[in-house]
């Protein structure tokens, strides 16, 4: 499955190029093979002008047999086709299958790592992770069947050109080497250049696809020349930078094609005289031609392998450090069992201190204790850390000091599974997978039968409407499916947990799009999912908390009052302020009256 | 940005359809025309310079050296210098010119595009997925963007090149030439236009594969943190490695429809050669043509392969681009179905805000959201519009800024139809605050400037003092300027909404459309910002979709909404004596608030 890159290494680089390795040596067998039909592809290819020039002088300016010749250099045809397809076949499969495994590799370490490390990284960070590096890497893995048989090749071209002509070949390859130096250079230049351009690209995506989601804001209050505008920079430095790159591009390419006609000019000044005096073949002057121009591709294709290479060590290091960056939030060696049976799911909160950043924290020294089987419900202002309350539960960021028990036993020496599997969070953002309702239902446990997924629709007061759906339970929701109202998906969102038949249920503000009169329903079936579950209700609305049998006020980072909600509102301030009771007390009364 | 663009038929052109998608891109390229005519005359001249070499060989070798004659080979050698430096310039010039006027029209494109996008209505935004507008804007426009980069100059170039080969072998030895392209022409032409077949169905097939696989990529990433609340990572990545396999295996059928053809393509070019020996050698003893012609076809044939080969590599690149610009032209055709009056008019600075006898329905939906509705709301009124979850405030609120044209009646500001007013002056005067806030990527302060780009930093100040929030923003670290992050994730679900509140307290319109959302707030917090609204309120129209009791008891007239219909309206002791709609209504309302108010028991 995962192979989570254990190895730290000394330098990040070295950690790339180890990454590559490891993948590589697992097809090492098709490489191997590419390689080899590579070989025979430029024995063929090297042949020809062999035969062309052997040709030319014993048979069109000789007396010797045309056909021969020609039917010999057909056979070479034959050789070079067969075996270049094969290169081909051999160098792009290696390639693709190495970018498919590493991307999965990176999606399955992207899922396990902590929360925290995706709450600073943005999505489109990791996006281009697993493609447009992945690419990169692809791009310089088919290199390497088709560069290694290019050198095969190039090497076997200088050697013939020197045995023959050993002047000559000097001269006429003298500007060869340039050209190898070249490309790599202007791989080295053009690089930063398409970065940039890949930058503004996603720069410009992100303005595009918020105007696009937040489009509702944007015309309710007619905001439309901010986005143009920020559209319009967008589009502006894309179209600067990518004519930096054209700037490079221009001085280099040109060059690129223009290098091997100097060795063909060398061959015709220097052959050409030769050939006057004699001391050189017509045929060996077209030899020494056509060998110039097979050697074009091979150089400038080692060039770009160079330059392929660079880009690719850029992209694995980046693949590389998201592989490495170890979950901060892992499973324990060695995982404790939960102790079963009798009255299981106390939760006990101790001493925790915790803070987003290190310096400003948000719990401090908090102490809960919930006996099993009991409710709670947890009140206190906008921002004052509820919800991570609930994140700290189920371990989504550790404590800085204390700690948090399940049953005794501290969370952090429970498997991450079995932790999660007995605590379920209803979060206070919905989010639904792009999948049938009965599927978005049974998340958690997906062989969950028909009758469990209703079942636990019902009490979430979701069933009715789903049935209304256009194919009920098989309805696509989701990004790109069927839109539900918030209240809507709120409701499925509870099934969800309710299906997970956790001992530890956490409700952050589940009902807060919920209709108050659908509320009311809700609220009696919520009583038979909590009957002798532990549940943390947070909640505002004093309907909601009344569900629970104690309430517990947060405030300044630790727990201010516990008692009834009576009991609170008797003889709590702050309580009373946190719930306005004051002001509803009255509007209320007077509104029924 | 990544989600899969809308593949299959729109991806499939006709040839009308790719000529006038041609014919557009024309006009579109209009300012740039003197650049692309340089660039065009430099191509033109760069490919000549190609075609030179080895015509100068082929002088060198016979008026050279086939005739003893130093000074004709010295020529031939004076004239290759000269070329290539000629060539080396003209090769600069038409990359720059080429990108010059590319990137200009990309640049408007991108513009252009955008700004018809923001004109869509809202049932456009409705109608297309979000995913696919995005991949609008980035995936076809970039596809363009290589074509132009790469392709086009190749394209150019290479055609050129293989008419100007096919001319000048003609002109050297037509026998040759005949011989050559009965060969070749047959067999490259087949297997040419079976490879295009093949391989535009695979690409396809790989584009919509890496589309899937992507958006279940970024569905993993978003959807990270559900993931993990209940233990299915390793569901996950079972599902995506299906995907990701499937897309393996596209991308290998495309490898295997091209390899064929590569092979094919090296196999011809070398059996050229053998030909060219064969016929040439038995022309040469015939005395039909000189032995420097066979030379220069031999050396002429890298001419006419290699652009045959870029020809059927660039076929995609070319292919996908005229797509892409098909489906920007379509989005840019699409009519606004809210446009503004081709003559409009300045709505008047203050009046009445009068639906008439609305009635409305959704895209694609049979049953009308809203059914023959009229309301009024006078100058300086407030309205709270009340109603069961679905009953169609929201739309009502739409309808009446505008958001949306009724399917029949109309609304009316100080009686001009809102249909005949400027979109900027209706803007000025009606301003919606939608249900649901959203968060864009920036800071505090820019997220909510966005209400109104002109305001100062202090304006913006003044509005969260007005909600009672800015304090509680300052004491972060970065203060206002702390980054919200995507979709706002750096803040608690409380201040989320806040921020979105203070936006509709920095607004300073006429009539204040208020869709009011259902609370994330701590009642205290609620409290503070109501009284704040409340201020905002006084002294304009206000149309508040309450689904809070407090709101409702503080307008002048409540209208009741049920089942698209306006079931009730009056006063909140007149609808309470009717004892109907509202009265069941309030009571729920009361019922869910009970521990509070002692005397309605529980
Ligand atoms: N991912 C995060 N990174 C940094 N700070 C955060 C993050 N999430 C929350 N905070 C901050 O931590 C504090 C507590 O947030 P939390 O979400 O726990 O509040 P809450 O009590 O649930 O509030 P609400 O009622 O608004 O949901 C807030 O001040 C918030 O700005
Ligand atoms: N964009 C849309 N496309 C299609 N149908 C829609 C759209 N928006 C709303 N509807 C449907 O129109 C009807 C009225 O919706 P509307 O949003 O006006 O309700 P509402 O009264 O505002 O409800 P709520 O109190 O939940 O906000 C509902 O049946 C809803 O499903
Ligand atoms: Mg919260
Ligand atoms: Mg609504």
């Amino acid at each position: 499955m995962v192979k989570r890159s254990g190895r730290a290494s000394s330098t990040p680089g070295a950690g790339g190029w180890a990454l590559l390795r490891a993948v590589l040596a697992e097809q090492k067998f098709g490489l191997i093979a590419g390689m080899a039909v590579g070989l025979a592809w430029s024995a063929g290819k090297v042949t020809v002008p062999k035969l062309t020039s052997l040709a030319v002088d014993r048979a069109i300016l000789g007396n010797g047999s045309l056909a021969f010749w020609a039917s010999l250099i057909a056979v070479m045809a034959f050789i070079a086709g067969i075996f270049t397809a094969w290169r081909r076949w051999f160098a792009f499969r290696e390639s693709r299958l190495t970018e498919t495994k590493l991307r999965e590799q990176l999606f399955a370490h992207v899922l396990r790592l902590h929360v925290g490390y995706h709450d600073h990284t943005q999505t489109g960070q990791l996006m281009s992770r697993a493609s447009s590096d992945l690419l990169q890497i692809q791009g310089f893995v088919v290199m390497i069947p088709i560069t290694a048989s290019n050198l095969a090749m190039v090497m076997a071209i200088v050697v013939i050109l020197f045995v023959q002509q050993p002047m000559l070949a000097l001269i006429a390859l003298a500007p060869l080497p340039f050209l190898n130096v070249l490309a790599t250079r202007f791989s080295r230049r053009i690089h930063p250049a398409v970065l940039a351009v890949q930058q503004e690209q996603a720069q410009l995506a992100t303005v595009v696809e918020e105007s696009v989601s937040g489009v509702r804001v944007i015309k309710g209050f007619g905001a439309h020349e901010v986005t143009a505008n920020r559209l319009r920079k967008e589009a502006d430095d894309i179209r600067t930078v990518s004519l930096d790159a054209a700037r490079v591009r221009s001085s280099f390419l040109p060059a690129l094609d223009l290098l091997p006609n100097l060795g063909l000019l060398a061959v015709l000044a220097i052959g050409g005289h030769r050939v006057l005096n004699g001391s050189m073949t017509r045929g060996q002057m077209l030899e020494f031609m056509q060998y110039i121009g097979l050697l074009i591709f091979p150089l400038r294709n080692l060039g770009m392998t160079v330059a392929f290479g660079q880009r690719a060590a850029a992209a694995l290091l980046r693949v590389n450090e998201v592989l490495t960056t170890a979950p901060a939030v892992a499973d324990p060696k060695a995982p404790v069992t939960l102790p079963e049976g009798g009255a299981v799911g106390a939760v006990r909160f101790e001493h925790v201190t915790f803070g987003y950043s290190a310096d400003s924290p948000v719990l401090r020294e908090f102490d809960l204790t919930i006996p099993a089987g009991a409710s709670v419900a947890l009140v206190g202002g906008t921002g004052g850390g509820k919800s991570t309350v609930a994140r700290l539960l189920i371990r989504f960021y550790d404590v800085q000091s204390g700690c948090i028990q399940l049953d005794g036993v501290d969370v952090r020496d429970l498997s991450l599974r079995v932790l999660r599997q007995e605590v379920s969070v209803v979060f206070e953002d919905t989010f639904l997978f792009h999948d049938s309702v009965g599927a978005n239902i049974a998340f958690a446990r997906p062989d969950a039968p028909q009758a469990d997924v209703e079942a636990a629709a019902r009490l979430a007061g979701a069933h009715d409407f789903i049935l209304e759906l256009p194919d009920g339970y098989g309805t696509v929701i989701g990004e790109r499916g069927y839109s539900l109202s918030g209240g809507q998906r709120q409701r499925i969102a509870l099934a969800r947990a309710i299906v997970a038949n956790p001992r530890v249920l956490v409700l952050d503000d589940a009902t807060s799009a919920v209709d108050p009169s659908k509320e009311h329903e809700i609220r009696e079936a919520m009583r038979t999912v909590m009957d002798g579950r532990t549940t943390i209700v947070i909640a505002h609305r004093p309907g909601t908390i009344a569900l629970a049998d104690t309430v517990v006020l947060l405030d300044d980072g630790g727990v201010a009052a516990t008692g009834t909600h009576e009991q609170l509102l008797a003889t709590n301030e702050r309580y009373r302020v946190v719930l306005a009771a004051l002001a509803a007390d009255d509007d209320v009364e007077e509104a029924v009256s | 940005m990544f989600a899969a663009g809308a593949i299959a038929e729109e991806d499939k052109l006709d040839r009308a359809e790719t000529g006038r998608v041609l014919r557009r891109s024309l006009q579109f390229a209009q300012p740039y025309r003197r650049t692309i005519w340089w660039a065009i005359g430099l191509v033109c001249m760069s490919t000549t310079c190609t075609l030179a070499g080895p015509v100068l060989v082929k002088f060198g070798l016979d008026h050279g050296i086939g005739s003893d004659n130093a000074r004709a080979l010295n020529i031939a050698v004076a004239g290759y210098v000269l070329v290539v430096i000629i060539a080396y310039f003209v090769g600069r010039g038409q990359y720059l010119a080429i990108n010059r006027a590319g990137e200009g029209f990309l640049r408007d494109l991108r513009v252009t595009v955008f700004d018809k996008l923001q004109a869509q209505s809202m049932a456009y935004f409705d109608r297309n997925k979000a995913g696919v507008l995005v991949s609008r804007m980035t995936a076809d426009i970039e596809s363009m963007g290589e074509l132009i980069q790469w392709g086009l100059l190749q394209f150019v170039g290479a055609g050129l090149l293989l008419v100007m080969t096919l001319i000048l072998m003609t002109a050297m030895s037509w026998q040759l030439t005949l011989m050559v392209v009965l060969f070749v022409a047959p067999v490259l032409g087949v297997a040419s236009i079976r490879f295009q077949r093949q391989s535009n169905a695979a690409y396809l097939d790989v584009r919509e594969r890496v589309g899937t696989n992507l958006s279940n990529l970024q569905e993993g990433i978003t959807g990270v943190r559900v993931i993990q609340a209940y233990g299915r990572e390793a569901e996950q990545e079972r599902r995506f490695v299906v995907t990701n396999r499937a897309l393996y295996g596209s991308h290998l059928h495309s490898v295997k429809v091209s390899t064929w053809y590569f092979g094919l393509v090296e196999w011809s070019g070398i059996m050229s050669i053998a030909l060219i020996v064969g016929v040439g050698g038995f022309l040469v003893h015939h005395g039909s043509v000189k032995f420097g012609t066979v030379a220069a076809f031999v050396l002429l044939l890298a001419n006419l392969f290699d652009p045959v080969q870029q020809l059927s590599q660039l076929y995609n690149t070319v292919q996908s681009a005229a797509a892409s610009l098909h489906k920007l032209y379509a989005l840019m055709d699409a009519e606004p179905d809210v446009a503004e009056h081709p003559r409009p008019v300045q709505l008047p600075s203050e009046g009445e805000l009068v639906a008439h006898a609305v009635t409305f329905a959704y895209d694609g939906t049979e049953r009308p959201a809203l059914h023959d509705v009229s309301l009024g709301v006078k100058p300086g009124e407030r309205v709270a519009l009340v109603g069961p979850t679905g009953a169609g405030k929201s739309t009502l609120a739409k309808l009446l800024s505008r958001l949306y044209d009724p399917t029949s009646g109309y609304v009316t500001y100080g009686d001009v139809d809102v249909r005949l007013a400027s979109l900027a002056s209706l803007r000025e005067r009606v301003v919606v605050v939608p249900q649901e806030g959203f968060l864009f990527g920036g800071t505090i302060m820019d997220n909510i400037r966005i209400a109104r780009p002109a305001a100062t930093d202090d304006d913006v100040a003044a509005a969260l003092v007005a909600i009672g929030a800015l304090e509680r923003f300052q004491e972060f670290p970065e203060g206002l300027d702390t980054e919200v992050r995507e979709r706002g994730s750096r803040l608690s679900a409380g201040e989320r909404q806040l921020v979105s509140l203070a936006r509709a307290a920095l607004v300073d319109p006429a009539v204040l459309v208020l869709d009011e959302a259902t609370s994330n707030l701590d009642p205290g917090t609620e409290a503070v910002v109501e009284q704040a609204l409340e201020r905002l309120m006084t002294g304009r129209s206000v149309i508040v979709v309450a689904h809070r009791l407090t709101t409702v008891q503080r307008a002048d007239r409540i209208a009741v909404i049920d089942h698209a219909r306006l079931v009730e309206i009056g006063t909140h002791d007149e609808l309470m004596a009717l004892g109907g709609k509202y009265h069941a209504l309030a009571s729920a309302w009361a019922r869910s608030q009970p521990v509070i108010d002692p005397s309605a028991g529980r």
